[in-house]
């Protein structure tokens, strides 16, 4: 039962969300510090942290002690990559704002698509609540 | 962290901006003041700007998350721009006028600079609002 409602794709759907908001809020410190002396701009590694949430079954996984536990992946503390400011930064600034728009923009879109996905998984399993009924 | 938190850093991304907007403001209005309050013409200013974690001791992210600050209006300049102008009142006993050393390219490419920084974090506000509502809509 529990597998059905928190199965592994309803988890991750819910984990990627909560990961696109975490990349936003790093998005929006990066514009909000896009004129900081120093400052280094910060991604979450997609590509380290999805397949971890969603992804293949890792080569050694962490043992679960209860098929119960849920998945052990978790996106509450992703690893954060600071980007190297280009070596004609003047003030050691590693903000590009136009690769930080464009990041800000895939990312919701991103979050839109997947909470659609979201959506329509929970419209599933309501419309088999209800018997097929509407 | 919440999309509240993001609201915060970009609010204070639009006010630091509206400081640095001042700022030019002020050196644009006073590119040929000689006489300020504390003497002699007036001097260039420039906002100095710090970031600042919003959470000291949470977790790897919410130290990565920063707001930033003013951490300061300081004179920049390098000195005046010297002039020869003997019928300024200001003129010294050589007919020389110290005025601003305020370039006027360099003041509008900060203005402009200004500007598009201020767009991209209320650009962000808006995203983030749009990010919000979608969230309560999952299950609709």
């Amino acid at each position: 039962m529990t597998a059905f409602l928190f199965d592994t794709l309803t988890n991750g759907l819910e984990q990627v969300l909560d990961l696109r908001i975490q990349q936003h809020g790093l998005t929006a410190t990066n514009l909000a510090n896009a004129d900081t002396p120093g400052f280094r701009a910060r991604i979450i590694d997609f590509e380290d942290v999805l397949s971890e949430v969603v992804g293949q079954p890792e080569e050694l996984p962490m043992l679960r002690s209860d098929p119960l536990h849920l998945s052990q992946a978790s996106a509450t503390d992703p690893e954060i990559i600071e980007l190297e400011p280009t070596p004609w930064a003047e003030d050691g600034n590693s903000v590009q704002l136009e690769r930080e728009t464009a990041r800000l923009n895939a990312n919701a879109l991103m979050y839109r698509g997947v909470s659609r996905g979201l959506s329509r998984r929970l419209a599933m399993l309501k419309y088999a609540a209800s018997d097929g009924r509407k | 962290m919440d999309l509240l938190d993001t609201l915060n850093i970009s609010g204070s991304g639009l006010a630091a901006q509206r400081v640095r907007l001042q700022t030019v403001a002020s050196n644009l209005a006073n590119a040929r003041t000689t006489r300020t309050a504390e003497g002699g013409p007036y001097r260039r200013r420039a906002a100095v700007f710090e970031s600042n974690p919003i959470d000291n001791f949470g977790t790897q992210l919410d130290q990565a998350l920063a707001q930033v600050e003013v951490a300061g209006i300081e004179i920049a300049d390098q000195g005046g721009r010297v002039v020869h102008d003997p019928n300024h009142p200001d003129a010294d006993a050589n007919g020389y006028v110290t005025y601003p050393d305020i370039n006027l390219l360099h003041e509008m490419v900060d203005l402009m600079t200004t500007s598009r920084s201020y767009e991209a974090n209320a650009n962000v506000v808006e995203t983030t609002r749009d990010l919000a509502l979608r969230a309560l809509e999952i299950g609709r």
